[in-house]
């Protein structure tokens, strides 16, 4: 991984500069030298506290029969009750279900999208083209969901561009933006125009820094185009494409919110419920009771991980650096 | 000399000599694939700005759906967004929230990316793993909300900002970036010259670190800028909401649903038309062009802090 950084002088590019070494000083001494750290530290360590932990620590009301309107400590603990309640409930497996589609949509066509654009992409030679190229795929990236939506919908909805397009030519009025038959493929198509792109950029990154004398080599051995792609550009790009599936991996439960919400008065809810959007309408907008979505929603997060600290010791069991080191 | 005489096939420029000349077929499948792919991309949006510059008797001549060619411009439509109304209200609201955000947000980053860039200092393991925490679990929408709750956050403005604030991911980019690519040897230099923590930071790194801080800053700002489900979960009842959720609203208002006859009720019962398709698409280039206009300045950085945060983090 660490060849990826071609920017960085390679002295300085693996492991953090060593601490210099001081001799042992006193908690007070090292408080004395070290305050301003602190300090600049404390806003982010607070924010985290209030933000981040603080919630965390909530998800104990899981286990408990909770209600506001009564003291914290008179809320009675009830074991896995909530869990067994958010399993027996016939609206989530559905929405697990649907997660779990999306997500091998995810795994098996987007994925694989992007490093096939990234290879076509690397094999543009004028830099002026690529360049221009980048500049355009990488764009909806940085667009809204709701905007996303909003396009997909004048574009390839009931009254869009294309539907009136066949419609003016004798055909029938397009039914795909409303359609839960279809409403994979939209997803699908809605990822690869926002984001098929942005996905890329890391690969050519990896495949910028593969060594450009290994081909020079293997094509003086007689090695053609798509030898040299099979025994050494994929190879160069295997650490990143390990990486990044063991996040994806890790976020199979995770598959965004606003998607699907935005998209739910118009397919219906069968085709459009996630396990995210499951809490929201279950029960922040429905009346189930903050310990049940806590419950699903700790489901979730304990899941994920699992997922994360499993696919990572098969990465370094496979000989590759995975998220983090191994200490 | 030997007189073999290979007249050579014409050769890209640049083309690396071992790498042999691809096929005219070859050329043209990728070529047509990378054309269909951008033309996908740059088509829409084009048709989106054209649309927004329709005047209503060309699109209903078109179906009061999207143009490729606006027949007659008129600006009617953005003239209605910046007239004064609730659009107007929604776009400064969102434009406010995207600066303070961004501030709070950078603020926060810096100092603290800054703090865990110096290794060995007191309390610094404990810390960063605080930090590294948040990327394997995070609390779950419910408790987040009951926090907010509690914090009397509900329905104020704050809401939007203040959860959502930290980007730790961004923390460990910035941080990296702070330890791989400032020299140690400077920032001892500036300690053995008197100068505190504070000095360093802001004398020394930050004005080296300026295209990492665009790039992060930028961010943020497409996030604040894009924000609706923080909107949806934490300020429901707040009569200005961000743009994006007021396009959502008018989305739907357009699409026949039954939210959708709701939301057209409503603008019936303020004497408003329901958005015409250029108002809509408007709105729509509305939130693009801030996007579009920062974009050139920092594109050339993406790489590199994606990268930077990938391997580090």
């Amino acid at each position: 991984m660490a060849t990826l950084q071609s920017t960085a002088p390679p002295d300085t590019d693996d492991a953090p500069r060593p601490p210099v070494v001081r001799r042992k000083r006193t908690v007070v001494q090292r408080l004395r030298h070290d305050w301003p750290l602190l300090l600049l530290a404390l806003p982010v360590v607070a924010h985290l506290m209030v933000f981040h932990y603080w919630p965390s620590a909530w998800n104990i009301i899981a286990f408990m029969d909770y209600s506001p309107y009564r003291p914290f400590w008179e809320n009675p603990f009830v074991g896995f009750a909530w869990f067994a309640r958010v399993f027996n409930d016939p609206y989530f497996a559905p929405a697990l279900l649907n997660t779990l589609k999306f997500s091998v949509l995810n795994l098996l066509f987007m994925f694989p999208l992007s490093i096939v654009l990234a290879l076509a992409m690397n094999s543009i030679i004028s830099l002026k083209v690529r360049s221009t190229f980048q500049s355009v795929v990488y764009l909806p990236h940085f667009f809204s969901w709701v905007l996303v939506v909003t396009v997909f919908v004048q574009v390839l909805g009931a009254d869009g561009l294309v539907s009136n397009w066949i419609m003016g030519s004798g055909g029938e009025r397009l039914n795909f933006t409303s359609n839960p038959d279809t409403f994979l493929l939209l997803v699908w198509m809605q990822w690869a125009w926002k984001d098929a792109g942005w996905g890329m950029i890391i690969f050519l990154a990896a495949l910028a820094s593969i060594n450009p004398s290994l081909y020079e080599a293997a094509a003086s051995d007689g090695a053609g185009r798509w030898r040299r792609m099979w025994h050494i550009t994929l190879p160069g790009i295997r650490p990143v494409i390990i990486l990044l599936l063991i996040l994806q991996i890790g976020g199979i439960l995770t598959v965004g919110f606003e998607q699907y919400q935005l998209q739910r008065q118009a397919v219906g809810y069968q085709a459009t419920e996630v396990l995210d959007t499951y809490v929201y309408y279950q029960s922040i907008i429905g009346n189930q009771g903050e310990s049940f979505g806590t419950a699903a929603g700790l489901f979730k997060g304990v899941i994920g991980l699992i997922l994360i600290l499993v696919s990572n010791n098969i990465a370094h069991r496979l000989g590759e650096q995975g998220i983090y080191q191994k200490s | 000399m030997t007189a073999i005489d290979i007249k050579p096939r014409r050769r890209t420029k640049n083309r690396p000599v071992w790498d042999e000349e691809p096929s005219l077929a070859g050329k043209a499948v990728k070529t047509l694939f990378m054309v269909c792919y951008a033309a996908a991309i740059v088509l829409p949006i084009w048709a989106v700005v054209a649309t927004s510059f329709a005047s209503e008797e060309a699109l209903n001549r078109a179906g009061g759906s999207l143009l490729i060619l606006p027949t007659d411009v008129s600006v009617q439509a953005y003239r209605e967004i910046f007239s004064g109304g609730a659009l107007t209200d929604s776009l400064l609201l969102t434009l406010t929230l995207t600066a303070v955000g961004t501030a709070i947000s950078m603020a926060l980053t810096i100092c603290g990316a800054y703090a865990l860039s110096r290794t060995g200092s007191l309390l610094h393991r404990p810390i960063l793993w605080l930090i590294l925490l948040t990327f394997l679990f995070g609390p779950g929408m419910y408790p987040s909300f009951l926090v907010v709750q509690n914090l009397g956050l509900f329905n104020s403005y704050w809401s939007l900002i203040l959860p959502g604030a930290v980007g730790t991911f961004n923390i460990i980019i910035l941080r990296a970036f702070f330890m791989n690519s400032i020299p140690g040897e400077l920032i001892d230099a500036a300690k053995i010259d008197g100068a505190g923590e504070f000095r360093t930071l802001f004398r020394i790194v930050l004005p080296m670190s300026k295209a990492i801080l665009a790039v992060i800053a930028l961010f943020y700002a497409v996030g604040y800028w894009n924000m609706y489900f923080q909107a949806v979960l934490y300020t429901p009842g707040l009569e200005t909401q961000p743009i994006q959720v007021v396009l959502q609203r008018m989305l739907m208002s357009t699409q026949g649903l039954p939210e959708g006859a709701q939301a057209a009720a409503q603008y019936q019962a303020r004497g408003e038309a329901a958005p015409t398709a250029a108002l809509k698409m408007a709105v729509v280039v509305c939130t693009i062009v801030p996007i579009v206009i920062m974009y050139p300045f920092i594109q050339k950085h993406f790489t590199k802090a994606v990268i930077t945060g990938a391997i580090k983090g």
